[in-house]
């Protein structure tokens, strides 16, 4: 088990910086000038030359690289071109107003695709619309689900904020919609594990036995769903938190996607690469606790399939 | 657990015969409402200049006396967009857009994940590390922002959003391909083939590309789905496919501005991405009942 772990960190350390060193080659790529974006209004060629000289761009790209990756490894992650402030500074705050989007929306996912799972499995009448239901949630991309939700509970029945910002009565509709999204994977996986479990020698002994009903279900049933469940929620905690940019950009939420889209279009180079980075760590390091978790939840998963 | 559903992270429970009683469907009502339906949508797209020019600007008779979108009318079956240009129209040719990013883009992702799959599984040692890492890198990319950077690169257009999609949707299919090889290697018969002399070539040619036939196929309409979404969100967000031209996603983002006076403008496009997206995933659910055998190739997987 030990060793399947420092495999999976070693694998996940290296993703983080293939990404990061992709990123950063990318960005370079890009045309445009930060020095430009910065003073758009700059008449003389040695203001947007200073610029550059204060920024360090007009160093080889080499120089930059090994500069912006030294800085990586101490932890810093360089400082915004327009907000002279530092990438971490900007990021902290966001990444926890995404963070509480996050978890608001795997709640709500988790909660209606085990509801539709569990409600398809025991009543086998409805089996037929709960997979109706998901597979038109399935077919519905985040930002339009968010904008017809905008639409009929903010501006036609006002029962929701409809202009932007972090709150609670704002979360409700971001989270909802995340929550829709995601329904049907949950639904799908708790309706194929109770599939199993019911038809398993466990449960039918455990019938046998005359226990009750519902003590099966909970004891037996359900929580044999609980492993593919928590690899599931991390997953979609890591892809999550790595920004919800089209949700962020429907509804006004200012988390990390809304700051990465900002800065894209600002051509601030280094808060583009903090939000790449950070979104990749947080899709390997909750992929990662997902295992551990599940590990510990699930024996039969403790060695890696070869 | 079976060793044939391990071997497809990530961890999509297979799909037991559900109940020995139920009778297997030899052509499910799935496929024949996917296959309509697509059928439906092809036309329009080739047809789509039939339904008029989704650029002319109708300024007179287009929008109402007060400057604003036409609703729902003999007229103008969908009403106009805030331009008083025809929104049926528009919407012929954002299908149109919509189509061809779907077949494109889907031949182009899997066709790239099938190879880096293939060369991985069957080179195994260094090659096979490699490829598996650069996979994890595809994998671990944050997507939309991903998106976002490349399309800087480019200019506005189907090219730059079937790059995009290439680029992002290669890495799953890779995995799902490797994860088959393996699978296939443990049934002994590539073995068999190589010591009776088989060239490498000739093994992955007769023994290995065959059997990825049915997983790509099954996997294609999911795979196809995801690009129309992804097309649709690019252009929302835009990074995708610009204005004047239509694309579903660059409509919807047109209507938003609309919202509190032209709902239709937002409803129309919203309704036809998921129609779009319906059908192709009615079309895999049908591919999946007919072939049980594939059923891990799950939507699960994204």
């Amino acid at each position: 088990m030990a060793r399947t772990l420092i495999r999976r960190v070693a694998f996940g350390v290296i993703a983080v910086l293939g990404v990061a060193v992709l990123a950063f080659l990318l960005e370079f790529v890009v045309p445009g000038d930060p020095a430009r974006a910065i003073a758009p209004r700059a008449q003389s060629a040695a203001v947007l030359a200073n610029i550059r000289a204060q920024l360090h761009l007009n160093r080889p790209l080499v120089v930059q690289f090994v500069d912006y990756f030294a800085g990586l490894f101490r932890g810093d992650l360089g400082t915004s071109y327009v907000q002279r402030q530092s990438v971490a500074s900007l990021i902290g705050p966001r990444l926890a107003t995404t963070g509480a989007l996050a978890l608001a929306g795997v709640v709500a996912e988790v909660l209606i695709g085990g509801g539709l799972g569990i409600v398809a499995t025991l009543y086998p009448r409805v089996r037929a619309a709960v997979t109706a239901v998901n597979l038109t949630l399935l077919a519905l991309p985040q930002f339009v689900v968010g904008l017809v939700l905008l639409l009929v509970f903010g501006f036609r029945l006002h029962l929701a904020p409809v202009t932007g910002g972090a709150g609670p009565a704002e979360i409700v509709l971001p989270a909802l919609t995340l929550g829709l999204v995601g329904a049907p994977w949950y639904a799908q996986i708790v309706a194929d594990q109770m599939a199993d479990s019911l038809s398993s020698a466990y449960v039918r002994t455990a019938v046998a036995k005359g226990l009750p009903d519902r003590y099966i279900l909970w004891r037996h049933v359900l929580r044999n769903v609980l492993s593919p469940a928590i690899t599931m929620v991390g997953m979609d905690l890591g892809a999550y938190l790595s920004g919800v940019v089209t949700v962020e950009v429907v509804f006004g939420w200012p988390g990390i996607g809304l700051l990465a889209v900002e800065s894209l279009q600002n051509l601030d180079r280094p808060v583009v690469m903090g939000t790449v980075i950070v979104g990749a760590v947080a899709v390997v390091l909750f992929n990662l606790l997902a295992d551990v978790l599940r590990m510990y939840v699930d024996p039969r998963t403790r060695e890696d399939p070869a | 657990m079976t060793a044939a559903t391990t071997a497809v992270p990530p961890a999509a429970p297979a799909a037991r015969e559900a109940a020995p009683t139920r009778r297997r469907a030899r052509w499910p009502a799935t496929l024949t409402a996917g296959v309509a339906l697509l059928g439906v949508f092809t036309c329009v797209a080739i047809a789509a200049p039939a339904f008029g020019n989704p650029l002319h600007q109708n300024l007179l008779t287009g929008l109402s006396p007060s400057g604003l979108p036409l609703g729902l009318s003999w007229a103008h079956p969908l009403g106009t967009d805030t331009l008083g240009r025809s929104e049926l129209a528009r919407l012929a040719f954002g299908i149109r857009t919509s189509m061809i990013v779907a077949v494109v883009s889907n031949f182009t992702s899997i066709a790239v994940g099938a190879a880096v799959g293939l060369a991985a599984g069957f080179f195994r040692g260094p090659v096979e590390a490699v490829l598996m890492r650069v996979t994890d890198v595809g994998l671990a990319l944050p997507y939309t922002l991903a998106a976002l950077v490349i399309a800087g690169l480019m200019t506005a257009g189907l090219t730059r959003v079937i790059v995009i999609i290439t680029a992002l949707f290669w890495a799953y299919p890779a995995r799902l391909v490797y994860g088959e090889v393996l699978r296939l290697r443990r049934r002994g018969f590539v073995e068999s083939g190589e010591a009776m002399g088989a060239s490498g070539l000739a093994t992955v040619r007769r023994h290995l590309a065959p059997h990825m036939f049915p997983l790509l196929v099954t996997y294609s309409p999911l795979n196809a789905a995801s690009a129309v979404v992804f097309e649709a969100t690019l252009s929302y967000l835009g990074a995708g496919i610009s204005p004047p031209t239509a694309s579903l996603g660059n409509m919807i983002s047109d209507g938003q501005d609309a919202i509190s006076y032209a709902p239709h403008l937002l409803l129309v496009p919203a309704v036809a991405i998921l129609l779009i997206t319906l059908s192709f995933l009615l079309l895999g659910e049908g591919l999946k009942a007919r072939n049980p055998d594939l059923a891990r190739v799950s939507w699960l997987g994204r």
